[in-house]
């Protein structure tokens, strides 16, 4: 148990309970009173709901330990259309907006967090975590797949090269983590030390690795799943196209950021919200990559200026309230009845995949010479997935249109088992670790408050 | 225009509107009723340049909504309060006779007239344009007297009791609106029975419930940063909640703010906080609203006679509560014009009108939307002017001195977030002036 948790006030818990319930009795007359809805309100409602019950949610799992980042989640699921449904499915779609937002926050705040010396000093850890961890799971993976084929409706019927093309995908999946899971609960636990800074540099570097291995999957499982397609380096150059306009425009962007808090250093609230929305919009219209954009962006921010810092600060103080309806919003989508039907299979690839990343960690983190601490609890933060992987089923459904839904069913299922125990595990390898920060903690988000103008 | 472009357009304006929030760059500068930039909407809307078409603005429905809730809140949290003064028993009372004076005689020259003319379908429909037109046109916006006070250092009695007076009438036009949503309930789409009077009570209950939940959140301890994640939440929900059950998210959203201020122990620090939020919500309010304005309603006949009366009704309601005014001690050496200075309308009173227009489509929300900004027009030439000679004629304005050597008042309160709710130079210790 964290030692946040260790000072529980029993009064405050109570009284937390009891908002809990008026907040939910609220919602749920008006959802029983209006079951049908047309405009925008049932959003508008779903926002509120999710950011104040996900953070009062947080606040009481923490007694058990549990971080925030699963409450939130939980909130969502409790709330969403598959329990209480106090939030339906249009709702929750048009929520979806504010991942825009999130990732942004998360993808600037994950750069910034990247000093460069940090960066230097783990780089030999990095590199051979990023290789073994690369090529070693997504192996190990394609052949549990493989091996898993009886358990897997989609995959029965299939050949042995087309299996052998999905197995590969999903090897490529395997190795997919989830950046935001990894902020969020950094940002709660404020973990300091040698997991906490191995952990934040290889996941963030990871994504762009990632991104590459996904173009390079997808070419060279087409053959392999439809017998007529040809090899075709078509995939590399968008690829190429794509990394090098992210990190021009990222760098751009971060000069322009500097420059920003330099000169104006106000309303960086409402910047993000520009950015997170506006530049995304352009962003994914010129089919770069946000996420490594704005990771460009944040990474100058912190090493070449001296704003990283205030940088940092305002995007905390940003999306601490992002945060919540982003994850509570994940959790709301989570597809219950799906990870229903396919849990068994869905537990096997979760379970293979735990069991393979701990290997691999132990043994790049000989490999590498790592901190005894990275050694132990290195693994624990490569648990969770989410968006990304999600993203990569939706990709694969939309490129292999035969075994698309089937796959992306799976991911989905696998998805919310890694997003539901993969934070859990990350947080408590950093509390045994001892790099859980003992300052108290605002046990409520915040969004940072226009400052009087200058006199 | 895509929707996009016009979200970044409302976030520009945000933006300037932040940094006019507080200091010298609000003080006495813009017009108090904030017609600018309902103008400016209008040229960007579909009956001028086209720019933000029709669609475009029914998709950011929810947008306003929030928008509209915010500004509610804000004056719900600074309600009673005049700067950092609890306004006084008697300026309360005055505020309130001036606002019900004004709304009832605004309403009932606009039924007077609708019962010779036949410009609504139905009855309900009348009942609604005017006591539309009658919230619309009650209130005098908190800004006003500020601005005239902060622009030409007026001290006083009786600008004291002015700006009190337009800190206390809000919650009039907010129970009518309350009530009005209420009736128009569609018993279809709830399923169980519920009478008028539960509706405006369960407007009223939700408000000062999630205001309640808003302060027990907060805590005793005050922590700014915690702050706006509780109160973006809470009011979210109640935003949400009211416009699902076709309440008023206006009235909730005040009411909401109300109990906030009253169960918080931080109320100060709230209203603190809150009020440098105002400017850069009502900028895009505006602009949207002005957006939103359709000149085709005048097409139709007497739509533009009833507008008229409703304005004249408005001149004669404020006329008689400045009547009503120099009663009291401190304006009894006042001119008798001393109403026309109260005509100021502004950000309530166009949010009133765009709450209608959403929630009334056509011939009743669009006429009370136009009739509240013209109103507010109308204002703007009137009561600046009429306030500053009738505070002159009282001794209250230096008017001697030339406007441009005038030194511009520091904000009080210095360490303080500068809230540009509070006036410049509160002269008079409560208790005294009335």
């Amino acid at each position: 148990m964290s030692n946040a948790a260790a000072k529980v006030h029993p009064g405050r818990k109570v009284l937390q309970a009891g908002l809990l319930v008026v907040i939910s009795g609220v919602l749920f007359v008006a959802t029983r009173a209006v079951p049908e809805m047309h405009g925008g309100s049932g959003t508008i409602a779903a926002v509120g709901f999710l950011l104040l019950a996900g953070t009062l949610l947080s606040e009481l799992v923490e007694i058990i330990g549990i971080p925030h980042l699963t409450g939130y989640l939980l909130a969502g699921i409790l709330a969403g259309p598959h329990f209480l449904h106090l939030i339906d499915h249009r709702s929750v779609e048009r929520l979806s907006s504010v991942n825009a937002l999130a990732l942004a926050l998360i993808a600037m705040s994950g750069g910034a967090e990247l000093k460069m010396e940090f960066v230097k000093k783990g780089l030999k850890s990095l590199a051979w975590s990023t290789l073994l961890q690369s090529l070693l799971v997504i192996s190990l993976m394609t052949g549990v797949f493989i091996a898993a084929r009886p358990l897997i409706p989609f995959a029965k019927p299939l050949t042995v090269s087309a299996l052998a093309g999905v197995g590969l995908l999903w090897g490529i999946m395997s190795i997919t983590r989830s950046p935001s899971a990894t902020l969020g609960i950094l940002s709660q636990t404020r973990a300091q030390g040698p997991v906490a800074r191995f952990m934040l540099t290889f996941v963030m570097t990871s994504d762009v690795v990632v991104v590459v291995l996904l173009a390079i999957g997808l070419t060279l499982a087409r053959p392999l799943i439809e017998p007529g397609a040809d090899f075709s380096g078509g995939a590399f150059r968008r690829l190429g196209h794509e990394i090098l306009g992210s990190v021009s425009l990222g760098t751009t962007l971060g000069i322009v950021l500097v420059m920003y808090m330099r000169l104006v250093g106000r309303q960086l609230l409402v910047v993000f919200i520009a950015l997170g929305f506006g530049l995304t919009e352009v962003l994914r219209y010129l089919n770069f990559e946000p996420l490594l954009t704005f990771m460009v962006a944040g990474f100058l921010v912190q090493n070449l200026s001296s704003q990283g810092e205030k940088f940092i600060h305002a995007i905390e103080q940003t999306g601490g309230v992002v945060y919540v309806v982003f994850f509570a919003t994940a959790g709301a989508d989570l597809d219950v009845p799906l990870v229903k039907v396919l849990w068994p299979v869905a537990l096997v690839l979760t379970g293979s995949r735990a069991l393979i990343t701990w290997g691999v960690s132990r043994l790049s983190g000989r490999v590498a010479g790592d901190h005894a601490m990275v050694r132990k609890w290195g693994w624990s933060g490569l648990v969770s997935q989410a968006g990304l992987a999600l993203g990569f089923g939706g990709v694969v459904a939309r490129e292999f249109p035969s075994i698309g839904a089937g796959f992306r069913a799976l991911a989905i299922a696998t998805v919310a088992i890694n997003e539901l125990v993969g934070p859990v595990l990350f947080k408590l390898a950093l509390d045994r670790a001892g790099e859980t920060s003992r300052a108290p903690r605002p046990s409520l988000p915040s969004i940072r408050p226009p400052p009087p103008a200058p006199e | 225009m895509n929707a996009l472009l016009l979200l970044m357009g409302l976030l520009v304006l945000s933006y300037i509107g932040s940094f006019l929030v507080g200091g010298r760059a609000l003080r006495g500068v813009g017009l108090p009723s904030g017609s600018e930039y309902v103008a400016l909407g209008f040229v960007l809307g579909p009956h001028v340049l086209g720019i933000v078409e029709r669609s475009m603005l029914e998709s950011f429905e929810p947008i306003v909504q929030v928008l509209l809730g915010w500004l509610a809140l804000v004056i719900g949290i600074d309600y009673g309060f005049a700067g950092e003064r609890r306004v006084r028993p008697k300026s309360l009372v005055l505020g309130l006779a001036s606002a019900l004076l004004t709304g009832g005689a605004v309403a009932a020259a606009v039924m007077a007239v609708l019962s010779r003319v036949a410009l609504v379908p139905t009855t309900m429909d009348g009942w609604l344009l005017a006591g539309g037109l009658g919230a619309a046109g009650a209130e005098t916006t908190r800004h006003a007297v500020r601005w005239v006070t902060e622009r030409h250092q007026a001290k006083g009695k009786l600008s004291n009791l002015l700006n009190e007076m337009s800190h206390a009438d809000d919650v009039v036009p907010l129970i009518v609106l309350a009530l009005l949503f209420a009736v128009t309930q569609k018993p279809a789409q709830v399923p169980w029975q519920v009478p008028l009077y539960a509706w405006v009570a369960a407007t009223i209950g939700l408000g000062l419930v999630l205001g309640a939940v808003a302060a027990l959140l907060l805590g005793g301890e005050f922590k700014l940063h915690t702050t706006w994640g509780v109160l973006f939440g809470t009011s979210m929900l109640a935003i949400g909640t009211a416009a699902r059950l076709d309440l008023s998210p206006l009235s909730v959203m005040f009411f909401m703010g109300t109990a906030l201020a009253a169960v918080s122990p931080h109320h100060t620090l709230l209203r603190e906080a809150v009020a440098p939020t105002e400017r850069p919500v009502l900028l895009p309010a505006l602009l949207l609203a002005g957006a939103r304005i359709d000149l085709n309603v005048l097409r139709t006949r007497y739509v533009i006679v009833v507008i008229l009366v409703a304005i004249v009704a408005r001149v004669a309601g404020k006329f008689l509560s400045g009547l009503l005014v120099r009663v009291t001690r401190a304006a009894r050496s006042a001119s008798p014009a001393v109403g026309f200075a109260l005509l100021s309308s502004g950000a309530l009173s166009i949010a009133i009108g765009l709450a209608f227009a959403l929630r009334f489509p056509g011939i009743v929300g669009d006429t009370v939307l136009l009739a509240s900004v013209l109103g507010a027009v109308f204002g703007e030439f009137v009561a600046p002017a009429t306030l500053r000679r009738v505070l002159v004629g009282v001794g209250e304005v230096p008017d001697a001195a030339p406007e441009s050597t005038r030194a511009i008042p520091t904000p009080v309160s210095p360490g303080l977030p500068v809230s540009p709710a509070r006036p410049a130079a509160p002269s008079t210790p409560a208790g005294e002036g009335s």
